[in-house]
């Protein structure tokens, strides 16, 4: 059983244009991600804005092998701002995970 | 007796009749038959070439009578009585005989059994035509006035549409205050316009045309009369209670809904801290900054969807209440305005923020609201936490179908709508209501408004679950279907109705119990006697009084006791 930390998403949350809520979850951007990283973005976005920072914390690997190319985010239909969502979450880790 | 002159026409429907029904050997059977002139078969009886075959054969050959043997009554009845009319036959001297759907297509294994019932069945109609008389509709003087019943956004916007096309209007609401739901709401989808702001307009218009008469707190008791001229008791309550008589053409009820009230238990309803949406609009409404629930704070707030729509086989409210959705989220919208870093998680089963409402779905995600889905056998538990704070747990498909417990510091309820409780008001005006509760109409396409009851219109959230626009939509075409009816200043009912005859009339009173439209009273006659009388304007010809009657002194015109009897003999010839 997950527990959901909504305050979570503000520890996360860089900027304001940081919108992971927005996603649809249409898989458009797992589709075409040419490092075919299957839980970037949408899982890990599914797990901020539900605060379940203990399965973010798994996802260190991937959060970093983004190539930050914004193939996926020139094709999202929901507008999300994929990479700079990427952005927060390094940043997140980089505080969390490295303590820098 | 005079000798008849009628004509049969039997079709083939393309095949869809004379595929499994011989209609050359119905046409042999029957042309022989008593006061039949002419005979035929038809490729498409209902085609403009054999209209005028049939008007040329009634003008032509003198006609007195029509017989039609194709498809249901309920296709084509008006289509031959226009045919009849235009040749100058009576309309009401003709009988439509369905040799499709019951003999035909209910028989496609038996086609010589399919040709015998048939030909039994249009020699029923020959016999019933040789005796139908000619009937010209009762035409009644119709009041220029139309009584309005509830003051909701739907009826109050109805009032002022039908003033302002010259007819005079009486409002009753049962409340002492007018505006229904609507008067209580802060800003509402879409466009945030305030819902107490749109009912002070809407009143103060009403308030300001001199032929709306307006009556709060206040009760239709009983309505009596024909359409075009109802007579209506109204009793009005309170300081100046009294009761009145008025005269109206016609009737639009607009009462209205209720909101779902969960069982306790249901979602942890009882819980401190779960609400339903209509609490919930009203704190968010009421709040000037961050939300506060009893003195705490409120941050996290968790939506459950569908409360109370949507049963399945478990409930009675099997219907989507169509505005919740788009309620709850125009809520969350509202919330952000007033505390913008709020977090807001939406549990539901379905989005349906149709149309233009999807805006504001998107809107919300966009400003950071969360949705889960959950599945209608697997809904989400709530319970009070050890902190005190409340829980929400949830199987999220996204994640994987992992278990998410939710913190919340509100949980709201998405209540639907359910049918308000007018008992009082169905038995009065005899309004048709739904499996589901709510008032019906005649036709959900074609005659939206219109009820059963000749003259009486429905509209607004009383027909089914409706948004304001919806209601005042509908409530502006029952204005029309109303004014339609009344600015004619005549209107004609139909002249197959019920009489009795007094000779035989016992007044054993069987017959006023029977009759679902109290249209048999008891007459003094001037003799000491009592019969029953049935008044032709009220009686919509259903016939149930006919066989309840033991003296046989109640005829229902076109399908009298001699019709039915000749019917029979024409059926069951060889029989007996
Ligand atoms: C919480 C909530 C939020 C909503 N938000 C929105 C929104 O943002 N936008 C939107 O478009 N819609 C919204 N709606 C829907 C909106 O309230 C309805 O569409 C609207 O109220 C329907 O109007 P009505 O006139 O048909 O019914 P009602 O508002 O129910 O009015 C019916 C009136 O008839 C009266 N009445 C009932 N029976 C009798 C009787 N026998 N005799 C005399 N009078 C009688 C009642 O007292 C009442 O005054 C919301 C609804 C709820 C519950
Ligand atoms: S393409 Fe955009 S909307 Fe679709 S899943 Fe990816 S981030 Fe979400
Ligand atoms: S509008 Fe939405 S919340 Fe309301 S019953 Fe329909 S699906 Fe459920
Ligand atoms: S025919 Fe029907 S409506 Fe007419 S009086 Fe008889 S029972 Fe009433
Ligand atoms: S049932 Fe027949 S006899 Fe009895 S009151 Fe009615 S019309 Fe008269």
């Amino acid at each position: 059983m997950a527990v959901a930390r909504p305050a979570f998403i503000d520890e996360v949350r860089q900027s304001e244009q940081f919108n992971a809520s927005a996603c649809m979850n249409c898989g458009v951007c797992t589709a075409i991600c040419p490092m075919g990283l299957e839980h970037l973005p949408r899982e890990i976005f599914r797990y901020v804005v539900l605060g379940m920072e203990d399965e973010v914390l798994k996802e260190q690997e991937t959060v970093f092998s983004c190539l930050l190319c914004k193939l996926c985010e020139e094709n999202c239909p929901a507008g999300v701002h994929i990479a700079e969502n990427v952005r927060s979450l390094r940043h997140y880790f980089d505080r969390k995970a490295f303590r820098i | 007796m005079n000798r008849r002159k009628i004509g049969v026409y039997v079709c083939h429907c393309g095949g869809n009749i004379s595929d499994y029904v011989d209609v050359e050997k119905v046409v042999d059977a029957v042309k022989g038959e008593e006061d039949v002139v002419v005979a035929r078969t038809a490729m498409f009886t209902c085609s403009d070439a054999t209209q005028q075959e049939i008007y040329d054969d009634i003008r032509e050959l003198g006609l007195d009578g029509l017989v039609v043997a194709s498809c249901s009554p309920k296709l084509h009845t008006f289509t031959f009585r226009g045919v009849a009319k235009r040749a100058g036959l009576n309309p009401f001297q003709y009988t439509q005989v369905n040799v499709r759907e019951q003999c035909s297509w209910a028989h496609t294994d038996d086609r010589q059994g399919a040709t015998e019932k048939a030909v039994r069945l249009v020699r029923a109609g020959i016999a019933r035509t040789r005796l139908l008389r000619p009937l010209e509709p009762t035409v009644v003087e119709t009041v220029p006035k139309t009584l309005v019943i509830g003051a909701g956004i739907a009826g109050l916007r109805a009032a002022i549409g039908l003033a302002d096309i010259g007819l005079s209007v009486v409002v009753v609401e049962r409340e002492a205050e007018v505006g229904g739901w609507v008067k209580d709401f802060g800003p509402m989808y879409p466009r945030d316009k305030e819902g107490h702001e749109l009912v002070r307009q809407l009143e103060a218009k009403v308030r300001q045309r001199e032929n709306i008469a307006l009556f709060t707190s206040a009760e239709v008791v009983r309505k009596a009369g024909s359409f075009g001229d109802y007579v209506v008791d109204i009793k009005t309550h309170g300081k100046s209670a009294m009761t009145m008589q008025i005269h109206v053409g016609s009737i639009i009820v607009a009462t209205g809904f209720d909101t779902y009230r969960p069982e306790e238990g249901e979602y942890g309803y009882g819980i401190d801290g779960v609400v339903t949406l209509p609490e919930y609009k009203k704190m968010l409404d009421a709040a000037e900054g961050p939300l506060a629930y009893h003195g705490r704070p409120v941050k996290d707030v968790a939506y459950i969807y569908c409360v109370g729509s949507r049963q399945g086989d478990a409930g009675p409210h099997q219907y989507c209440s169509r505005f919740c959705c788009s309620a709850a989220v125009h809520s969350a919208l509202e919330l952000y305005s007033r505390d913008p870093s709020a977090r807001q998680f939406h549990l539901y089963r379905d989005m349906r923020t149709y149309g233009r409402y999807e805006l504001m779905y998107r809107e919300s995600r966009e400003k950071g609201s969360t949705y889960l889905k959950f599945a209608e056998d697997e809904p989400p538990a709530v319970q009070k936490g050890a902190d005190g704070r409340l829980v929400v747990t949830i199987r999220d498909q996204l994640t994987g179908q992992k278990e998410v417990r939710i913190p919340a510091d509100l949980v709201v309820l998405v209540t639907g709508m359910v049918p308000r409780e007018n008992d009082g008001l169905v038995g009065a005006l005899k309004l048709p209501v739904g499996r589901d509760g709510f008032f019906n109409e005649i036709h959900p396409k074609l005659r939206p408004v219109e009820t059963v009851v000749d003259g009486v219109t429905i509209c607004g959230a009383c027909q089914f679950p409706k948004n304001a626009s919806e209601s005042v939509a509908s409530g502006l075409a029952a204005v029309t279907q109303s004014a339609a009816m009344l600015k004619q200043g005549r209107a004609e009912l139909d002249p197959q109705v019920a009489s009795v005859d007094p000779g035989l009339c016992t007044d054993c009173g069987v017959c006023y119990e029977t009759c679902p439209y109290d249209a048999i009273r008891p007459k003094e006659e001037p003799e000491g006697r009592r019969v029953a009388v049935i008044d032709p304007a009220t009686c919509k010809g259903c016939g149930g009084c006919a066989p309840v009657c033991p003296e046989r002194a109640i005829n229902l015109e076109g399908y009298t006791q001699a019709e039915i009897k000749a019917m029979i003999e024409g059926l069951a010839r060889e029989v007996v």
